[in-house]
């Protein structure tokens, strides 16, 4: 009796900051505005809205795009720097995850504030093409565009990526590594028969939350994206500012969210496969 | 031998450039807050504390660093009280499946991206009239890092023996006993990672913030202000200040996390910390 009651106070908290939210939220998405003011009753009209406008749907389909690019060369740079990390010796091990920790801890608009610093007309990356003789003029294309805003994410997101697939790789035991051994195979045998199928579903769940992060994110696209890196995330946030347009806002989520649970179902599938449970 | 050695340098090159690119960004910010900038070169004769000195006269960004702090401290407690309560009422036999899958739900925050917390928090609080300001981004911090904070503490609840609970209970103590004496020392470790863990998520906290934020803006959200309009070097200052406090915590979370983790074997010799 008094754990049911307990559970009860527990859930009327998650009900209230949690599910309630979620459920307004997804409610909202069928509200409409007339004349500033939000109009309760249930319509269809945002998302006819958004199917039938073009520069929302390519804007949509860019920033897939965009994540997927981010979330598929973070698995390769991923991948590599964790196989590299792990055929380390234990101290070398510690050392290297902190050095990969530490940039986490470092505020991410702070991060994206450098990364211009970084790419701009004056920034570090030109004056270093310009000693190295590449081009004499700096370039203007390395700032406020989708190349901008997909290079910050990669840099701001990277080790989100190699933290899993480094725990992947460690879960392995050295059971199976030393019985392949004894049996012949040889060492790329080994990495590409034993090592990579029973890290890779790690890796993927990696890459799976990196493509979420990177969908939503409006933070990087507003401050290195210029008008040319205009991403999903920044349409759905203008709709709380000048837009003004919560419902078509909320809405707008609910086609991300969907996306975002959808990536997230799969990539928990994925992650543990039958031959690893 | 050999394709080995050339597997360790195509890796190792990949693992330099990586790490590279994820200080570069860093670097700068700490050559910055000593060096002025003059036509995009560090010009390296200007060496100075003065963005220091002056960081300390700048009150709006003291103000959004109380905040900060004010909301993190705020936000950690109320998680870390919650998620341990829903982590020992989970752990509890008498919890039935279906009341259990409220880990599921504390996990949505977190797993969904930051910008529909911050969304679905919004609507909720305009529809309740609450007014938006740090109470508002307090709860919305809150509910981000319950997930991770409840993630640790189930882990260490798990691992700590039933046996343990057992022998307290047959030796005649009450619950409230069994916790205040077996469960709260045993999970003194986890709930310090935790709370130390959680309030650097929140510290850093931005996008969530943003759709929560009324007047009131916390060191992230000014930090953003700050940058559409152009920054003030002293922001290259107050990074590096932060940063050496945030890899000091990090060392303290390493270490505590080692014990964290490395419990089963030893878990009476780490309860008696």
């Amino acid at each position: 009796m008094r754990g049911s009651v307990a559970g009860l106070a527990l859930w009327a908290v998650a009900v209230l900051l949690i599910l309630g939210p979620l459920a307004s939220f997804l409610v909202y998405g069928f509200f409409s505005v007339e004349a500033n003011d939000i109009v309760y009753e249930l319509t269809l009209a945002n998302f006819a809205d958004i199917a039938a406008n073009s520069s929302y749907l390519t804007t949509f389909f860019r920033t897939l795009r965009l994540a997927f690019e981010v979330a598929a060369t973070n698995l390769v740079l991923g991948y590599a720097v964790a196989y590299f990390i792990w055929l380390r010796s234990r101290l070398w091990q510690s050392i290297l995850i902190v050095g990969l920790a530490i940039p986490l801890l470092m505020s991410y608009i702070i991060k994206i504030y450098a990364m211009r610093g970084i790419l701009g007309t004056n920034g570090l990356l030109n004056r270093a093409l310009i000693m190295l003789g590449v081009t004499d003029e700096p370039l203007t294309v390395l700032l406020f565009n989708l190349t901008a805003v997909r290079t910050t994410l990669v840099v701001v997101l990277l080790p989100f990526m190699v933290l899993p697939i480094f725990v992947a790789l460690e879960r392995i035991s050295d059971t199976i590594l030393s019985a392949a051994k004894d049996l012949g195979a040889r060492e790329s045998h080994i990495f590409f028969r034993v090592v990579l199928p029973l890290s890779l579903p790690g890796a993927l769940v990696g890459a799976m939350f990196t493509f979420v992060l990177a969908t939503g994110d409006f933070l990087a696209p507003e401050l290195v994206g210029g008008i040319q890196g205009f991403t999903y995330g920044r349409l759905v946030f203008s709709q709380f500012g000048l837009a003004y347009n919560w419902p078509l806002g909320a809405a707008m989520s609910i086609i991300l969210m969907i996306v975002a649970l959808v990536v997230i179902s799969v990539a928990l599938r994925v992650g543990n496969p039958r031959y690893l449970k | 031998m050999k394709p080995g050695r050339l597997r360790d340098i195509l890796l190792g090159s990949t693992t330099v450039a990586v790490f590279v690119l994820l200080y570069l960004p860093i670097l700068l910010v700490f050559v910055l807050s000593f060096f002025s900038m003059r036509r995009g070169r560090i010009n390296w004769q200007s060496f100075s504390v003065d963005w220091y000195v002056r960081l300390f006269e700048n009150e709006a960004l003291g103000a959004a660093l109380y905040k900060s702090l004010v909301v993190g401290l705020l936000a950690v407690a109320g998680a870390t009280v919650f998620a341990t309560l829903v982590a020992l009422y989970v752990n509890s036999a008498r919890a039935s499946r279906l009341s259990k899958s409220i880990e599921y739900v504390i996990y949505l925050p977190f797993l969904l991206p930051p910008i529909i917390t911050g969304l679905s928090l919004l609507i909720m609080f305009r529809e309740l009239d609450v007014p938006r300001g740090l109470f508002t981004i307090t709860v919305g911090h809150a509910v981000f890092v319950l997930a991770i904070v409840y993630r640790i503490i189930l882990t260490r609840l798990k691992a700590l023996s039933g046996t343990l609970v057992e022998a307290a209970h047959d030796l005649g103590a009450s619950r409230l006993q069994t916790f205040r004496y077996i469960i709260l020392p045993n999970l003194r470790t986890p709930l310090l990672t935790a709370g130390l863990l959680a309030f650097a998520l929140s510290f850093d906290e931005t996008m969530i913030t943003l759709f929560l934020t009324g007047a009131e803006a916390t060191l992230p959200v000014r930090l953003y202000a700050m940058m559409r309009v152009g920054f003030t070097p002293e922001i290259n200052a107050l990074v590096t200040l932060v940063l050496g406090f945030s890899i000091v915590l990090t060392i303290v979370v390493a270490l505590t996390w080692r014990n964290t983790t490395g419990l089963e074997g030893h878990s009476s010799r780490s309860s008696g910390q």
